[in-house]
């Protein structure tokens, strides 16, 4: 059996410990749109952030940035205190080893899934590495998220869950310390937003995850980061005091007004409305 | 295959626009007849798949990669008045929306690969589909490329002999057919196989999708 | 008439303009026309149409230069230098043409004389758009989870999936909005 790197009790995260990821000022200009203005932010090993922001505000694109995929219009981004850019990311070791160590799950699966079996699509990345007992591994994967019953099957016949859970595997298995992901639960039943919370929950790993479900944040992290309507972090902090601020999370597009009717009293106030 | 704007003359545009013009007319009245109802949103799809299909990467061995257009796909499995709009619309679409390609080029372009290629590959399909698929659809793709590059390869050498000016200068596109046919249409035969290879296994999804959804 | 068509009007006549004209100077005039035209973008404007023909016309020009060197023509009377000038010049010009067209005009509202033909523009280019962003996130996770340069097999797998992507995604598309205009009565007016 293949060594269980990710346990179920997790450390607190080390308050003085070195960053993991850092991001100093930056900003991502596409054409003549503004996508992220100067953000500024670190996370340190083992912590979970959450990161709110309505759509459009340009959550998907910082993860790209995080996953050296897209290099910024202005700002650095480093791992592990190693600037990352896909310039620099043209060196084989950096590349080799940044890619192992630092994971995205896409917000459409289809993206990700291109092998002929979901057993290659988890082996995928272990192959690449060259790691021994290849069908151990595999196999622990596909347990620990629930697709042991699907390894013969090719990937694009599987559901939306279930695809979900396989490009999960498929990153795991590479045992990154960083996991980032966008709008996990974006395609998600209830059922499986439930599993998914208490699965990465239980990992042992730093991870960034993004959401504009604000009742699903608190389950997704302690820490929120918020990204507003123009573009600029408007928060960084505990994700508790973040729930009670409606006046920034009106400013985030987050929550909204409209009135009510009970009975035949009306009255307006502030509100989430939480849609899949 | 994308020729820029400036390198065609009016002498040729002009009346390959008359041409387009009219085939163009002729083919929403065609698929209009052919689908009624479903025709807009059909042509749309067709549309968007074609742009998005010439944005795919074909690896080729050796590290290069080319783009491949789904027309010989689109002509065989929706009829070849529907992919030749498709087609244009596309092109259309690449001028006007997103500056890239010309307007120029526009009625060569849509004639060469929308027109030609489209009925090139269906002529292909129709005549050897019954004896062979797979050899028919190869040969429908490849053909659907290889035919359009060698008529835009004539439209560009042709270019220094019917527009020059007093002295014998080129006034649009400076090279004659000796070096516009070799530079033009040898790299498509190679793009035509990868052309080939997308009507194969592209017609096999498309008919097994149909079925599952009819 | 309503703006955008005469825009589109305009434009057309623009281009045919830039085409019959043969004279450096008046092409160059018309450049700095249309450069004056888009105001504060025209740097902007001027760049992003370089950028746009820069690969293609370099390699053109370059070749014409050898050619002309190879039959030693820079001493005869047409020089190259003159037509590589006319040639970059216009292919500027009706480049910069179409970006402050592109950049001015509501395409759809030009068009809006054809119901059919802005319906079908407008899906089909909503539609291209959801499909390029698509296409971006296909290309940029195989660059994610590769550790080393993918090989060719994978590439092919990758290209192989997105493809079937696309299609299932258009023929979904094509049956959805058939049935949204039917309930909107499109069909019936």
């Amino acid at each position: 059996m293949t060594e269980l790197r990710y346990r179920i009790i997790k450390p607190a995260p080390a308050q003085d410990a070195a960053p993991m990821l850092e991001v100093v000022g930056i900003s991502h200009r596409y054409g003549a749109a503004e996508i992220l203005r100067d953000i500024g932010f670190a996370i340190r090993p083992g912590e979970k952030v959450v990161l709110l922001g309505c759509n459009g505000s340009g959550k998907s694109t910082l993860l790209k940035i995080l996953n050296g995929l897209i290099a910024p219009t202005a700002g650095q981004f480093h791992f592990q205190g190693e600037e990352i850019t896909p310039l620099r990311l043209k060196a084989p070791a950096l590349h080799r080893r940044f890619r192992s160590e630092v994971a995205l799950l896409f917000q459409n699966p289809d993206a990700m899934l291109f092998n002929p079996s979901v057993f290659d699509e988890i082996a995928f990345g272990p192959r690449q590495m060259g790691l021994p007992n290849l069908d151990d591994r595999v196999r622990h994967w596909a347990d620990l998220v629930g697709v042991s019953q699907h390894l013969a099957r090719p990937p694009f016949s599987l559901s939306g869950g279930e695809k979900q859970k396989v490009c999960l595997a498929a990153l795991l298995a590479l045992e990154p310390k960083v996991l980032l992901l966008d709008e996990p639960t974006a395609a998600l039943d209830p059922r499986s937003t439930g599993w998914l919370v208490d699965f990465l929950g239980g990992l042992d790993i730093t991870t960034l995850t993004t959401t504009h479900n604000l009742s699903l944040a608190p389950e997704l992290g302690s820490r929120a980061l918020v990204l507003g309507e123009d573009h600029s972090l408007i928060h960084d902090g505990p994700i508790q005091a973040l729930l009670t601020d409606m006046n920034l999370l009106a400013a985030a597009n987050l929550v909204h007004t409209h009135r009510h009717r009970h009975g035949n009293i009306e009255h307006r106030h502030t509100h989430v409305h939480d849609w899949q | 295959m994308h020729i820029p704007d400036g390198f065609i003359s009016p002498q040729t545009y002009l009346p390959a626009s008359a041409v387009a013009a009219g085939l163009w007319t002729y083919a929403a009245r065609r698929v209009k007849r052919d689908l009624d109802a479903d025709t807009l949103p059909f042509l749309a799809a067709c549309t968007a798949l074609s742009f998005v299909l010439m944005m795919v990467a074909l690896p080729l061995p050796g590290g290069t990669t080319v783009h491949a257009a789904g027309i010989g796909l689109l002509a065989v499995s929706f009829g070849g008045w529907m992919a030749f709009l498709a087609i244009s619309l596309v092109l259309a679409m690449q001028a006007l929306l997103f500056g890239d390609g010309g307007i120029t080029a526009l009625p060569i372009n849509a004639l060469a690969m929308g027109f030609i290629g489209s009925f090139a590959a269906l002529a292909a399909w129709k005549a050897l589909g019954r004896w062979n698929q797979t050899i028919a659809l190869f040969l429908a793709g490849w053909l659907s490329i290889a035919l359009p590059a060698l008529l835009v390869a004539l439209a560009l050498g042709v270019q220094p002999l019917i527009a020059h000016d007093a002295q014998g200068a080129p006034l649009f596109f400076p090279f004659g057919l000796a070096v516009t046919l070799p530079a033009v249409v040898l790299p498509h035969l190679l793009v035509g196989l990868a052309e080939g290879v997308l009507s194969v296994l592209g017609y096999r999804y498309l008919t097994r999708l149909r079925s599952r959804l009819a | 008439m309503q703006r955008d068509r005469i825009h589109l009007g305009l434009y057309l006549a623009g281009v045919l303009g830039a085409t019959l004209i043969h004279a450096p100077a008046w092409l160059a005039a018309g450049l700095a026309l249309v450069l004056l035209l888009s105001g504060r973008d025209a740097a902007s404007l001027l760049r992003r149409a370089v950028l746009t023909v820069l690969a293609f016309n370099t390699l053109i020009s370059l070749s014409y230069l050898g050619m002309a060197w190879w039959q030693d023509a820079f001493t005869q009377a047409p020089s190259p230098w003159l037509t590589l000038l006319r040639l970059n010049l216009r292919v500027l010009l009706l480049t910069c043409l179409t970006f402050l067209f592109i950049a001015r005009t509501n395409l759809f509202q030009a068009l809006d004389f054809s119901k059919s033909l802005t319906y079908v523009l407008g899906l089909a280019y909503s539609q291209t758009l959801t499909f390029s962003r698509a296409h971006d996130d296909f290309r940029l996770a195989l660059a994610s989870r590769s550790l080393t340069r993918p090989s060719l097999i994978d590439r092919y797998r990758a290209s192989a999936a997105a493809i079937s992507w696309f299609i299932e995604k258009s023929l979904h598309a094509a049956t959805q909005s058939s049935q949204a205009l039917r309930s909107r009565g499109f069909f019936h007016d």
